[in-house]
């Protein structure tokens, strides 16, 4: 080109643009971050894409894209269904784009097309990044290692009010058919979009100052396969969830994708309503296991209780045989020993009886003796008597004399002029001493 | 754990205790009869803690700043 030679803008634009269709000519894929993205009343989505650096976050690169309603329209929901998400700023894309340059605009990328993995690998790749360091950080399974209450009837909720979670949660659980008491408070939240990471923290913050009120943290939200997860998919969110001291149990109503906080949490639920019913299972373990006690300790109570009313039984079964053939032994011993009382008895009377008349009829007979031997000394004691007898001594021709009434015996007791007076057999004479 | 539920706790291991002893210790009629009704009471309690509505908890909870 010599540099006489000059052209207009417009046809520098206007070879530029014949240039980059010649190298352009087909559809190429684009990997870059969305970085802007509106969707317009006539369904049009015009876009900024942007490149920045991994480890410094600095731009590199920025281009204008856009993608015709008619186009759009299908390449919208085919990336929601596939990721579970919607198309928006933030998101590294992979799209297929038709390089366009008008001479006023300059250039865009057209968008005719999208792969979805790439934008579920690098959603994925975040997501590991984040797993990752919460285990290097140790505390990945700090939640899910907290002991978890027998009966967890204090629940704290964090949840939206307005959310059809929230109220099928506590439908659930009012209504529960053993009628278990279950104590809530709600601790109101953002549940959804870029405000859900602090707005639960906050919510957690404020939970965290009345923990020995409560034995459980629900987090619940309604949704359906189409809502975003993503923005549970937060290393702040996760960071609190691991390291609260009441165990967190998640019913963030995604069928089918966990968030991190889904993995962090103690327990993990399906949907709200799942989260009642794991609540109410525990307290109807609980009462089960009640209910075993009871039933262990009545029938094995009753069991020794028969046990022992049959021992009771058997032994006073035995007790009137017993005390009968006691009895009937103590009767007959008493009988032999009366029989033999009276033979005994009668033996010796008749013995005695013997006995006695042995003795009367020997008494008798000495008693006879002994009189007939009296009597004879008797007799011969009356014959010395007789034959002694003054009179009979006087018949003799003896005779007493006398003196004052007294017998002399002795002719020294005579003196001269006494009177004596001497006794013959047939009067008396009285005479003088000479 | 809260304190609710350490009493509920402590219950249920006294309720195994006694089953235990019920199980396999000799127990004297009179005694057995002392551990059924203490075990009656627990069990009372328990339920009672499950299914009985204590307005004062709900009470400290509503009062609470959300």
């Amino acid at each position: 080109m010599s540099n006489t030679e000059s052209f207009s803008l417009l046809e520098l634009n206007e070879h530029i643009k014949e240039q980059l269709k010649l190298i352009f000519d087909r559809p190429i894929w684009v990997r870059a971050e969305i970085s802007e993205l509106h969707e317009n009343a006539t369904g049009h989505a015009y876009l900024e894409l942007i490149e920045k650096d991994a480890n410094t976050d600095r731009l590199l690169a920025k281009t204008k894209a856009n993608c015709w309603s008619n186009t759009f329209r299908m390449l919208k929901p085919y990336f929601e269904s596939a990721t579970g998400k919607r198309l928006r700023a933030g998101m590294k894309v992979l799209v297929a784009c038709t390089v366009e340059y008008h001479e006023l605009y300059g250039i865009s990328l057209n968008v005719k097309d999208i792969d979805p993995n790439f934008t579920l690998g690098d959603m994925a790749r975040r997501r590991m990044e984040i797993i990752r360091r919460l285990q290097e950080d140790g505390i990945i399974d700090m939640n899910k290692e907290l002991p978890f209450s027998q009966i967890p009837q204090r629940i704290a909720i964090i949840s939206s009010a307005t959310a059809a979670g929230y109220g099928d949660f506590m439908d659930q659980l009012k209504n529960n058919t053993e009628g278990f008491a279950f104590y809530t408070k709600l601790f109101p939240a953002v549940m959804q979009g870029e405000q859900t990471a602090d707005s639960i923290v906050a919510a957690l913050d404020k939970i965290f100052e009345h923990q020995e009120h409560f034995d459980a943290v629900v987090i619940i939200r309604g949704g359906g396969a189409t809502a975003e997860l993503s923005c549970f998919d937060n290393y702040e969110l996760a960071f609190n969830c691991t390291q609260f001291p009441l165990p967190i149990i998640t019913g963030i109503g995604h069928e089918r994708d966990e968030s991190i906080v889904d993995m962090v949490a103690h327990t993990r639920c399906k949907t709200p309503t799942a989260a009642a019913e794991f609540l109410i299972s525990r307290l109807e373990n609980a009462f089960d296991e009640l209910l075993n006690y009871q039933h262990g300790i009545v029938s094995l109570t009753n069991s020794i209780m028969q046990n022992e009313t049959l021992r009771l039984q058997k032994i006073s079964a035995q007790v009137p045989r017993l005390s009968n053939e006691l009895l009937f032994e103590q009767k007959n011993k008493l009988n032999l020993l009366t029989v033999q009382l009276k033979r005994e008895s009668t033996q010796q009377a008749k013995e005695g009886l013997r006995t006695i008349t042995n003795y009367s009829s020997d008494l008798e007979r000495k008693l006879r003796l002994y009189l007939s031997r009296k009597q004879h000394q008797l007799e011969l004691i009356e014959k010395e008597v007789q034959l002694s007898s003054p009179e009979t001594l006087l018949k003799k021709g003896y005779s007493l004399t006398l003196k004052n009434g007294k017998i002399l015996k002795s002719k020294t007791q005579v003196k001269t002029g006494d009177i004596l007076v001497t006794k013959l057999q047939d009067g008396d004479i009285t005479s003088l001493v000479s | 754990m809260a304190k609710q539920t350490k009493t509920y706790t402590e219950s249920i291991t006294e309720l195994e205790e006694i089953l235990a002893q019920i199980e396999h210790e000799e127990l004297d009629v009179d005694v057995l009869t002392e551990k059924v009704q203490r075990a009656a009471e627990l069990i009372k309690s328990c339920k009672e803690k499950l299914q009985k509505t204590d307005a004062q908890v709900q009470k400290i909870l509503d009062e609470m700043d959300s």
